[in-house]
């Protein structure tokens, strides 16, 4: 029986990097494409922060000693310039331009659907765990019932057209990525300077990610993903109940239930992440400030990259709702819109931090989402990462509802949004409203799918105490 | 959507998830509802037309009186006769013609250059709706053989500032000058004098003489694509190291008194606010002078409304021509049509006797009518192919159209013929005079509308509401099954503890919700398949000497190979031969997402182009609505249930035809190198689709076996 298992379990493997490899192949001839794939062009998937021609441009420019952010054509990280700019302009005769700058975007998105993968594995582990310690031997030892959701999650990562696209379309959204994932992993892991790392990185390359830093310190405090602390306390009462109280045995049993719970809030991982924020924060600025010492210093930095993201600037038209708002509204009311839009973001944080803290891990991904709904210049990229997060949380939203309908949405969305672009800006038959009504309906798909998915998680959690429950009122 | 609704009815539901629950627990009867009432206000259109109004008000169109003499009409006369003798002229080649019509234009005074271009085969660009016309249009492999030379002779406005024009397109064979050619070149030469003379002019003129030896259509898309895609000289070089440098500007030239005047570079002038094709046509008509229009450009795209308004309103009130626009003429003698034509009116003289007010009857004489040119209108919509070169201006946002001016009788007498002249002249002046006093784009009239006359028009919102009855029935009928499918559910979970069942088994132990995964992974790969199918075509063209017919047949077994190995690639998801049991709720799931992908594609379809979706429409959903796996129908042998698999089997062939119809004609045409790659593409969806559908439906014929 048990080398049968071994072989399944081999062949399961083999599928999975078969299937990773296909994806690689898969985007290797994409890039050999002939141009008029030109997606590098579409407002799906190059914002003014993602876009690498922006980023040629830009190098460029510091090459006749400019300033990069002259002339509103460069809004990234002086870092990113640094390291991708020599890629832009290097080229490989009889191959496709930016073939460097797409062979690091492949590796980008491996590297990530790894992370991903280990995170999956690591939240795998936490959850059999845990419910061997609630005794849900039904539920954890059901053959096939715990899918690997690691794996799920990696490829769902891979195979997304979404990420697929950003990654071939000459994006930097999978590098963007890359620190937040990677942040995520070094929090699993509770590796308190990787995850410092990837968090200063992706508030660094696109500011949204810092309010990832509640997720991350409920990780190193709490340890990942478990069931609310609640139903610990109760298993642990019921069987304290079962016994006779004066049992020595039972006692020992208790003490060793109450070290395999670490549900106690350890500060020292949290300051050691703090520190290392604090570290890594200042060597990336001291990086900065001594790329842009002859352009005007940190503050012209600040205002042309934080300042651009946040005053909403470029109201070229994108997938999010915030270009099409801000192109209608007065003038003197632009300030306290501004306030209000990105005021949403941080209302949802700490409501959700409270009835979510038991699952840092899914309030990372919930996060992500939101931000990714209501952050002024959205990008497919952006997508393709929360819904490759999604993936991991194959088990606990095993029954979300309105799957097929979000489903059938996000297709839908996905080919009609070029389809009225190209309405509106080639063939003159649209107008904007015709673009826009594409994207309010991407965001309500991004909200429901939102709802749904947190629904999903509590309605597991009550799932999981149902049973504990019974327990109790049988012996009352 | 459908399952949460069906879950929480205890709790008395808000009234719209009730009205949720209600449709979906009925969506037979809605269904066919919809579909009737789709198709009742599909055969209602005619009656439902608005008239046309002419809704830019800077246009004013008639205002002024006309200054077209007589004297032009003598000027015309006197090109058309030098064109005749040219032609009779046995040594007169292409360049004697354009060489006359240069020098007749450089006597007015205008900017003459010319245009060499070489006509180039159409290719299938799979990806080009979404990309700029032409983008990549530099490294074709020409033959330097063939070329054409467009003339082109530009007026500059003394009010204008050079950027905006007005476009008059002449088409005509530089070989061999038709009669009606010479007329049209007649016509717009004698427009183009009076417009040198006059004050009024805003906007530049441009008179484009296109070369058609390799068609109007090949002819006026070069220069279009040299107008808007600037050749540096770079590349210019690289394309006279392409072809040898042939010395037709310097034989040109020679020949050429006016030689100061021409010009070796690309002359432009601004933006085009307009085109005008004009042609004549004669002795074809009984009755009297009339114009036909021609808009429809490729993908279904028509000019802005108001062009057509103002050639419909001078040409009527100002000049009195009988203005015509393309029909169906097998419809027009249809029984069936004039009945329900006259039940129309009949209904209308009820409604107008109940209260007078309601006036929405028409004779039935008109209905037919109506009903014919709406048919013609969604056929040519449909089918996406530019009836005209105006195609080639509406790629670059320019609305034109093809003004077809025919006489009753053939023009031999003199009179006659002057009377002719006389009015085209003034028909086209009138429409550039008015042309001539826009200020913006044509904007404000619709862009998506359907004629039934040349002064009746249907809407977008107006024939929409057909189309989304029509389709409602799909999304509905979609929950209903899937709901359906997770109600079945308890009853095999039943089932399980007998043996036979452990495949059920097996399957109920993936989540819950994504049961449906699978039936998406199906639905997905035929839909895989059919866009491989329809690609196909693009790599067959590519090989070299190949007959259609071969061609043909490559594609044939080429498309019917890849289905297995694509099956073969994502890890076989097709069982045909399984013996186990028919699942019936893997078929309910199977077809509730075929039904959604169907929606999805149909609804993504009718905002590209209405015409294509409508008539997708009537043929799928029928289809999808009764698809029913043929094995469990047979085994239960009732009469209705035969019934249903004969519907099933004549819906199925007749989806399957017109796709193979139109694939068949899209090959020929396409090899022949005719159409527009847009062409192409409609031809991959609609393909795509169907194939979906029919593969669909014969994956439930294999089941049976």
């Amino acid at each position: 029986m048990e080398p049968k298992e071994q072989s399944k379990e081999k062949k399961e493997k083999l599928w999975f990097w078969n299937w990773v490899i296909a994806s690689v192949i898969f985007r290797l001839v994409l890039i050999y494409f002939p141009k008029n794939l030109n997606l590098a062009s579409r407002p799906e998937v190059s914002t003014p922060l993602t876009s690498l021609r922006r980023l040629a441009e830009g190098y460029w420019l510091k090459q006749l000693s400019m300033s990069p952010y002259a002339g509103s054509m460069y809004h990234g990280s002086p870092l990113l310039l640094s390291l991708l700019g020599p890629l832009t302009v290097k080229r490989i005769e009889g191959q496709p331009d930016h073939l460097l700058c797409s062979l690091v975007f492949v590796i980008a998105d491996i590297v990530n659907a790894m992370l991903i993968r280990a995170t999956g594995q690591n939240l795998q582990m936490e959850y059999t765990r845990s419910l061997k310690l609630l005794d849900h031997v039904k539920l954890s030892e059901k053959p096939g019932k715990i899918i690997p959701s690691g794996d799920i999650a990696a490829l769902v990562y891979l195979w997304n057209p979404f990420t697929i696209v950003a990654c071939v379309g000459l994006s930097t959204s999978p590098i963007e990525n890359l620190a937040i994932i990677l942040s995520l992993y070094g929090a699993c892991k509770r590796q308190a300077p990787l995850a410092a790392f990837g968090w200063v990185i992706a508030t660094h390359l696109s500011l949204y990610p810092a309010i990832l830093i509640i997720p991350m310190i409920l990780l190193l405090g709490y340890g990942t993903d478990t069931p609310p602390r609640k139903l610990f306390l109760q298993r642990r009462n019921v069987e304290v109940g079962d016994n006779p109280p004066n049992d020595r045995c039972c006692e020992r049993e208790e003490v060793v239930h109450r070290s395999e719970v670490p549900h106690v809030f350890s500060w020292r991982p949290v300051i050691h992440f703090f520190c290392w924020t604090s570290l890594w924060s200042v060597y990336v600025l001291v990086l900065c400030g001594i790329s842009v010492k002859q352009y005007g210093g940190l503050w012209e930095l600040f205002k042309r990259t934080y300042g651009f993201m946040l005053t909403v600037q470029d109201l070229s038209p994108n997938i999010g709702v915030l270009w099409y708002f801000f192109a209608e509204v007065f003038d003197f009311f632009r300030n306290f819109f501004l306030i209000v839009f990105h005021g949403n973001i941080l209302f949802m944080m700490l409501p959700l931090a409270i009835r979510l803290k038991h699952r840092p891990c899914f309030l990372a991904f919930v996060y992500i989402a939101i931000s990714s709904m209501l952050k002024s210049y959205p990008s497919v990229g952006d997508s393709a990462l929360y819904l490759g997060l999604l993936g991991l949380f194959v088990n606990e939203l095993a029954d979300m509802q309105f799957s097929f309908f979000l489903f059938c949405g996000y297709v839908g969305v996905s080919l009609l949004s070029p389809v009225m672009h190209n309405l509106w800006i080639w063939r003159g038959t649209g107008n904007a409203n015709f673009y826009f009504a594409t994207a309010m309906a991407y965001a309500c798909l991004q909200i429901i799918l939102v709802v749904e998915s947190v629904s999903a998680m509590l309605n597991h959690d009550r799932k999981l105490r149902k049973p504990l429950t019974e327990l109790q009122d049988g012996k009352n | 959507m459908a399952e949460s609704e069906a879950e929480v009815p205890k709790a008395k539901p808000r009234p719209i998830v009730r009205l949720g629950i209600f449709l979906i627990s009925h969506s037979c009867l809605f269904s066919v509802i919809c579909c009737t009432a789709g198709v009742l206000t599909l055969l209602l259109l005619p009656v439902l037309a608005k008239n046309t109004y002419i809704s830019e008000n800077a246009l004013m169109p008639g205002s002024a009186n006309p200054m077209f003499s007589s004297q032009e009409v003598s000027e015309a006369n006197r090109l058309v006769k030098s064109l005749t003798s040219l032609d009779s002229k046995p040594v007169g080649s292409g360049i004697e013609s354009q060489r006359l019509i240069a020098e007749y234009m450089s006597d007015l005074g205008a900017e003459i250059s010319y245009h060499k271009f070489y006509p180039r085969s159409n290719q299938f660009h799979p990806l080009h709706f979404f990309s700029y016309p032409d983008s990549g249009s530099t490294r074709e492999n020409v033959s330097c053989i063939s070329h054409g030379l467009n003339t082109v002779g530009i007026i500059r406005a003394p009010r204008g500032d050079g950027k905006e024009a007005i476009v008059l397109v002449t088409p005509y064979n530089s070989l061999k000058v038709g009669p009606g050619e010479a007329l049209s070149l007649g016509i717009a030469y004698s427009v183009f004098s009076l417009l040198t003379q006059v004050t009024w002019l805003a906007k530049d003129i441009i008179w484009l003489v296109a070369d058609s030896r390799y068609g109007e259509y090949a002819a006026v898309n070069a220069w279009l694509r040299d107008y808007h895609m600037p050749v540096f000289s770079g590349l210019s070089a690289l394309k006279a190291e392409i072809c040898p440098v042939s010395n037709v500007h310097n034989e040109l030239k020679e020949n050429s008194v006016t030689e100061r005047k021409i010009n070796d570079g690309f002359r432009r002038a601004g933006t085009m606010a307009t085109a005008l094709v004009i042609k004549v046509t004669d002795g074809s008509e009984h009755f009297e002078d009339s114009l036909s229009i021609y808009a429809e450009a490729s993908n279904g795209q028509m000019p802005n409304l108001d062009l057509i308004n103002i050639v419909n309103y001078l040409a009527v009130h100002r000049q009195g021509l009988r203005v015509k626009v393309e029909k169906m003429r097998s419809l027009i003698n249809c029984k069936w049509l004039k009945i329900l034509g006259e039940i129309l009116q009949s209904l209308g003289h009820v409604a107008k006797s109940l209260n007078p007010q309601w006036k929405f009857g028409i004779p039935a004489k008109d209905y037919v009518e109506g009903a014919a040119t709406l048919a013609s209108s969604l056929y040519y919509q449909a089918l996406g192919v530019p009836t005209g070169p105006h195609g080639a201006f509406r790629d670059y946002e320019i609305d034109a159209i093809t003004m077809e001016i025919s006489s009753r009788v053939a023009l031999n007498n003199k009179a006659r013929k002057n009377d002719f002249l006389l009015r085209g002249g003034r028909l086209i002046e009138g429409v550039i005079r008015t042309v001539n006093n826009l200020l913006e784009k044509f904007h404000q009239s619709f862009f998506l509308y359907l004629l039934t006359s040349p002064s009746k028009f249907v809407s977008v919102g107006v024939y929409m509401i057909a189309f989304a009855l029509l389709v409602a029935s799909l999304p509905v009928v979609a929950a209903s099954l899937y709901a359906d499918a997770h109600k079945v559910d308890p009853s095999f979970g039943i089932d399980k503890s007998t043996p036979q069942a452990s495949a059920t088994d097996e399957l109920s132990i993936t989540p819950r919700s994504c049961k449906w995964l699978n039936a998406a992974k199906k639905v997905f790969l035929v839909h895989l398949w059919g866009a491989v199918v329809s690609f196909l075509p693009y790599f067959i063209c590519q090989i070299p000497s190949c007959t259609p017919t071969t061609s043909f047949v490559v594609w044939v077994l080429l498309s019917s190979f890849s289905l297995p190995i694509l099956s073969l690639i994502l890890g076989s998801s097709f069982s045909y031969g399984r013996p186990s049991q028919p699942q019936k709720r893997d078929w309910t799931l199977l077809k509730s997402v075929t039904i959604s992908a169907a929606f999805i594609g149909l609804c993504l379809m009718s905002v590209i182009n209405f015409a294509t979706a409508e008539i997708g429409a009537l043929l799928m959903v029928p289809m999808c609505l009764m698809a029913q796996p043929l094995k469990l129908d047979i085994r239960s042998r009732k009469l209705r249930k035969f019934l249903r698999v004969a519907c099933n089997l004549a819906l199925g062939f007749l989806g399957f035809p017109p796709a193979g119809f139109f694939v068949l004609k899209g090959a020929f045409e396409g090899f022949g190198g005719i159409t527009v790659g847009d062409f192409w593409s409609w031809l991959e969806s609609i393909w795509s689709w169907s194939s979906a559908t029919y593969l669909y439906i014969g994956w439930f014929e294999r089941t049976r076996s």
